[in-house]
């Protein structure tokens, strides 16, 4: 039984780091109606700064994930001002494209100027935390409650704010927002920088128990796809519970059946879920 | 209050609109007349921003607001209720509304005041306030259209097609409402197919064909027009 649990909390940590990456892809889904391959490289860049203001600036923990979070909010920006607001009226595919071609440029730039090596950050907090037989190691706690804290933060920004309710009409209906007053532009900025900022304190969070890596965004950002086509696409709760479902899933999939085969299970899940239930699982009724 | 001077439009290669000039002065009510496919919703969003006019001047109050934004438009008063409605479905219909008085967000107490008002005049939305607009009755959901375009305060507001789809009754009541917004001090300018229904509340129509304007006049003349009755009333 323990066992068990522990590996619940396993997934809860896996899950609250999917889940904060699928959020940003899912917004930026609703605003750009494509989704969007650089998010994966975002999530890297995240995870550089964080690691380069700790080690070469010597900054505190949280100073890092802040920095990487504005960092990555305003590179997010620009990969929307200077190429995906320019092909607002082309075809998707040319979205899809140039998605792919900032993926592959981001990664190729790190890569240049830092080398491939995998690197470590060393996390802060390295006690063992005891609660009731279980151990928890203080980081995951941490990104448990840090991942959460965040997802309900922006549930509050987007119900309860009006700047927030622009980005939820925008993608529920863009002419219906343009006809109220809504700046196209102005939305779309706030919820690439939104995204962003979500995917570095992702990464950051995620880092001292993971490695850091020119390639670490692909299999995210693969298992993030699949959460939101799980959610459904362009769905907040269904990114979030999505998530959790492929966390749990890989957590104990991986203990109980094979960890060798732990990153196959989110898409095995896929294919099941996708068969029984086309639409995912979160897709709204009302269109 | 709004003036259109020799405005083409055109989607690709194809001209929509070709030369469309007309002119609206505060307080009318003025109806567009127009088969399907006539230019009607072209025109509208032309006015509103959603399209660019491709050769042309539209001004506000004499001011030229020729190809701006559709959000600078709405800061200038100029609202339009679309046909299909476009409203957010998966939002409530307090939402909505509030969503339409986006412009004046900074002036909470005037957008309480509009919305009071908006909800006295659909009684229906104020019981409903809480639902997702998309799950409210065809009848319903123009209601919610019509009160989110009027949350934006609109010196000139725009109503494209709203008794479509509507049963008799509420089509009737669409139009009360419209008269009635009129009298209240609003410029309306109002798209119809339903055009013996929208001459009796109006002071003047144009009609359009083919993306021009082949014909105008106030009630009187349009109701007594032989080609009008014919084309458009059926009788």
């Amino acid at each position: 039984m323990d066992l068990f649990l522990q590996q619940v909390l396993n997934g809860l940590t896996l899950g609250s780091i999917y889940g904060l990456v699928a959020l940003g892809l899912t917004l930026v889904y609703g605003i750009l109606h494509v989704p969007n391959f650089a998010h994966g490289a975002l999530y890297m860049v995240g995870a550089y700064v964080c690691y380069f203001t700790m080690s070469d600036l010597g900054l505190n923990y949280w100073v890092a994930i802040a920095a990487a979070a504005v960092v990555v909010a305003a590179l997010s920006v620009i990969c929307e001002r200077l190429v995906f607001h320019p092909l607002r009226h082309a075809p998707p595919i040319h979205d899809k494209i140039a998605a792919i071609g900032i993926l592959l440029f981001l990664e190729a730039v790190v890569q240049m100027y830092w080398g491939a090596d995998f690197r470590r950050i060393a996390s802060p907090y390295n006690q063992i935390l005891d609660i009731g037989g279980l151990t928890l190691p203080a980081q995951r706690l941490l990104i448990i409650v840090g991942a959460f804290s965040l997802m309900g933060a922006l549930h509050l920004y987007l119900k309860k704010t009006m700047t927030g309710a622009t980005i939820v009409a925008m993608a529920q209906n863009r002419e219906g927002a343009f006809l109220v007053g809504i700046d196209a532009n102005r939305v779309a900025m706030m919820t690439f920088a939104i995204a962003g900022a979500l995917a570095a304190v992702a990464a950051g969070l995620f880092a001292p128990i993971n490695l850091v890596y020119p390639a670490m965004g692909h299999l995210v950002l693969l298992k993030a796809f699949v959460i939101i086509i799980l959610g459904g696409m362009g769905s907040i709760p269904g990114a979030i519970i999505g998530g959790l479902i492929i966390g749990f899933s890989e957590a104990l999939g991986g203990f109980y059946l094979s960890s060798t085969y732990k990153d196959v299970i989110a898409f095995v899940l896929l294919v099941v879920i996708l068969s029984i239930k086309p639409t995912g699982l979160f897709t709204k009724g009302v269109r | 209050m709004l003036k259109l001077e020799g405005v083409d439009a055109k989607y690709d290669s194809f001209k929509a609109l070709d030369g469309v000039s007309l002119e609206i002065d505060a307080g009318e009510l003025v109806v567009l007349l127009g088969a399907n496919g006539a230019g009607k919703t072209t025109l509208f969003n032309t006015i509103s921003g959603l399209m660019k006019p491709a050769a042309g001047r539209i001004t506000i109050d004499g001011k030229d607001v020729t190809g701006r934004k559709p959000s600078a438009l709405v800061q200038a008063g100029v609202v339009q209720c679309p046909e299909g409605r476009k409203l957010f479905p998966g939002m409530s219909v307090l939402k909505n509304l509030r969503l339409g008085g986006y412009v004046h967000r900074r002036d909470r107490a005037g957008m309480n005041r509009t919305l009071e008002h908006i909800l006295a005049m659909f009684p229906i939305l104020e019981e409903k306030k809480d639902q997702p607009a998309g799950s409210l009755s065809g009848g319903q959901q123009q209601m919610v259209a019509v009160g989110r375009a009027l949350m934006g305060r609109p010196k000139l507001l725009m109503l494209d097609e709203p008794s479509l789809g509507l049963a008799p009754l509420v089509v009737k009541q669409v139009f009360e409402t419209v008269q009635s917004i009129n009298a209240e001090g609003t410029t309306v300018l109002l798209a119809e197919q339903n055009a013996y229904a929208a001459l009796k509340i109006a002071n003047r129509a144009y009609v359009i064909e083919n993306g021009k304007l082949v014909m105008q006049g106030d009630r009187e003349e349009m109701l007594g027009n032989e080609a009008v009755r014919k084309a458009y009333i059926g009788a």
